[in-house]
């Protein structure tokens, strides 16, 4: 195992932490993405696509220096949460998932705020958009908790879509 | 000696007569995308047909280097800096072995960079990683692969289906051994 060239923070999150990915998350990974579940995340994704995934999320944090984490409670994988900036986003992006059985716990919306809050003091990165799919109401109910405003309609790799904006946070000193 | 420069990983950088083997760096994106791009070219390899997965794809083999401790180095010209392809092990989720794989971009073929620069690999991974075999798949009817593959000394061993490119010929390399008793020192002279 080669040593990182590049930080992944851990982050407390209430009751649960944000941490970094690792080869040993694509269990419980594969078995969300295998499910219509992960329909508004970029899913349904073979096992194989899974794998890349947390390979692609190591590249993302190299490449742009933020990244997702995953969302561990009791240090068990539950779900990811942070920012995606691929080619052919407008801008960074917040986004989040909670898988199978941890849903209904307020976790995302822990993970969420933490994250957001890293982003503001660690990457410069305010007042970011999370795209939600028009269908996804239980993700929109979340943005709305967060404070985020609906911003726009927009169509985003083929598919309508709508885009929060998340509200300007005050600066730490 | 030659001053720090960003780095997205921690591979190696090798040389070798006419070529650099270094880890991936941001400058490289645009020709692996414009490569991973062109349906023809990157044919056998797996083409994308937009930016985004190509980028994507760029990201998943930093993020391999950091799981593995191993995937595709940029080619580099030694004497020009010229981005010339890519050439690595490889061992996404799904893969029967590790491979050895090779890419030229466009205008660098027939000069035998594909061949230097695989071998230079191929050796580093059983010298300093401590792989014991490799293989190599390919598409068959890439006619231009299987020869540099047999010249690298492989052989077809058998057919298997590949998750992203169908059907593949599993073609097997000697060994670090074999390669030791042939003579030609390609081996032992990094070790």
């Amino acid at each position: 195992m080669t040593q990182f060239a590049f930080e992944i923070p851990t982050l407390d999150a209430g009751d649960v932490s944000l941490r970094a990915i690792q080869e040993s998350d694509l269990e419980p990974l594969a078995a969300f993405y295998a499910t219509d579940r992960s329909q508004f995340v970029g899913g349904p994704l073979p096992r194989v696509d899974a794998w890349r995934i947390i390979s692609s999320n190591l590249g993302h944090w190299a490449l742009r220096g933020y990244g997702m984490w995953i969302i561990a409670a009791d240090q068990q994988p539950v779900g990811m949460c942070g920012f995606i900036f691929r080619e052919g986003w407008d801008e960074p992006e917040l986004g989040w998932q909670v898988w199978d059985g941890s849903e209904g716990r307020g976790i995302a919306y822990q993970a969420a705020s933490a994250a957001r809050e890293q982003g503001v003091r660690a990457y410069g990165l305010d007042s970011v958009i999370s795209y939600i799919d028009p269908r996804n109401a239980r993700s929109i109910k979340l943005a709305e908790r967060l404070g985020a405003a609906f911003e726009c309609e927009t169509v985003f790799f083929d598919k309508p879509c709508h885009i929060y904006r998340h509200p300007k946070q005050e600066k730490h000193a | 000696m030659q001053a720090p420069r960003p780095s997205l990983t921690n591979a190696p950088r090798l040389e070798s007569r006419n070529l650099i083997l270094r880890g991936p760096e941001h400058g490289d994106a645009e020709p692996l995308i414009a490569f991973l791009t062109d349906r023809e070219r990157a044919a056998g390899f797996g083409a994308y047909d937009n930016r985004h997965d190509a980028w994507r794809w760029f990201g998943l083999n930093v993020g391999h280097w950091h799981i593995h401790g191993y995937g595709y180095f940029t080619i580099e010209d030694r004497d020009t800096g010229e981005v010339a392809g890519i050439t690595g092990i490889w061992n996404p989720d799904g893969w029967p072995e590790p491979e050895l794989g090779w890419a030229l971009f466009d205008g660098f073929e027939g000069r035998g960079i594909a061949y230097e620069a695989a071998e230079r690999a191929r050796d580093w991974a059983y010298s300093e990683l401590g792989f014991m075999t490799l293989t190599s798949n390919i598409v068959p009817g890439n006619d231009r692969s299987i020869a540099l593959a047999e010249r690298l000394g492989a052989w077809a061993e058998r057919t298997y289906q590949n998750v992203y490119m169908g059907a593949e010929i599993l073609y097997r390399h000697p060994g670090p051994a074999s390669l030791d008793d042939d003579g030609d020192g390609s081996v032992e002279a990094y070790a």
